[in-house]
């Protein structure tokens, strides 16, 4: 279910040249939605949508892009300053817990890209960070329900087989 | 002599003017439901990926999924319209979307629509559609839980059921049992 809440964010000064085209002192109110029932669904989605508040107005057309355990995304955006981040994922691959949702914006985003250029390993200190938690997918019970009452029933009947044979004995 | 630079000069003049083609961007958009089974207020997962097979980049995207009926579908997760700035030419995009339907039965899942300009200056828009999944069956959920779910509370009442079979010929052997070692006590202690 989409549960509202504030995010913690950690804001992150931009250093230098600062261009006024940026983000001043970004604030973030995030919802987010993830498949809970695996069972239906081939793949599992996460999606979050927010919205963005900046101290100076954005000018329009303003992207963001995020990344995401490694993936790069693109943001979507969904209404006035409203933006929408989702992926899939496989069942198998899918774990619970907080997945960091790291945000830049187009001038981020560039030089993150150039300094990948140079080093793969290199990170450049995103506009804001959200954090996705999943609390995890039912993916089916862990034993059908079939094979436990198979199970019990054999438990049953070799206890009293036992019985049998020991009072016959 | 004279052939053959006649023939380089004819082979420079073509490598020069081949590629000579619009420098556009071209957008291909895939809309996919990732679901095993559709089943009546259950997920049903949209995923759009949106590729950019041109040499421009596309701007001022915006991609609408008019085929979801608010009556019938509500958006649980994420949104059916979308704009994104600027695709880069051959990178893609996706947005995932998913919605629960209220009635089963057969569905046409019609294709989304998107418009974006081919390039950075670009005036006219231009309009593409997305692959179209085509019809699924939505499933009624008495259909599918009877099916699928775990059955736990029918193998309890089944228990249950069994028990008199099984509690009354143990209770009588017990009962024999023990009233038979109770008789055979005293004549011990004797």
């Amino acid at each position: 279910m989409v549960t509202k809440s504030f995010i913690y964010i950690i804001t992150i000064a931009l250093i230098g040249g600062i261009c006024a085209e940026s983000c001043q002192n970004p604030k973030v109110e995030a919802s987010y939605f993830t498949s809970l029932d695996a069972t239906v669904v081939t793949q599992i989605a996460y999606i979050t949508e927010f919205t963005l508040k900046c101290d100076n107005t954005l000018p329009e057309n303003y992207g963001l892009y995020a990344e995401v355990d490694g993936k790069s995304l693109t943001a979507a955006r969904i209404g006035e300053n409203k933006y929408q981040i989702s992926w899939t994922e496989e069942p198998a691959k899918a774990r619970s817990g907080v997945h960091q949702i790291n945000i830049l914006d187009e001038e981020g985003w560039a030089s993150l890209r150039r300094a990948r250029r140079a080093d793969p390993a290199a990170s450049v200190a995103p506009l804001l960070a959200i954090q996705l938690s999943h609390p995890g997918s039912y993916s089916g019970p862990w034993v059908n329900s079939e094979i436990l009452a198979t199970f019990i029933s054999i438990l049953v009947a070799y206890t009293a087989l036992r019985n049998k044979s020991k009072i016959l004995a | 002599m004279a052939a053959k630079l006649l023939y380089f000069v004819l082979f420079i003049a073509a490598a020069v003017s081949a590629d000579d083609e619009p420098v556009l961007a071209r957008l291909l958009v895939s809309k996919q439901v990732l679901n095993k089974y559709l089943v009546e207020n259950m997920d049903i997962l949209v995923k759009y990926t949106l590729f950019n097979v041109g040499s421009a980049p596309a701007v001022e995207v915006k991609l609408v999924d008019n085929g979801f009926h608010p009556d019938v579908f509500t958006v649980v997760g994420g949104q059916l319209t979308a704009e994104i700035d600027r695709i880069a030419p051959q990178t893609n995009v996706s947005h995932v979307v998913t919605v629960r339907s209220n009635k089963y039965g057969y569905f046409n899942f019609s294709s989304a629509e998107v418009t974006y300009k081919a390039s950075e200056d670009a005036t006219d828009v231009q309009y593409s559609i997305s692959s179209a999944p085509g019809e699924g069956a939505i499933v009624a959920f008495k259909d599918y839980d009877r099916k699928f779910s775990s059955h736990i509370l029918d193998w309890a009442a089944f228990a249950v059921m069994t028990l008199p079979s099984l509690a009354i010929p143990f209770g009588l052997w017990y009962s024999s049992k023990s009233k038979y070692e109770k008789l055979s006590k005293p004549k011990k202690g004797h």
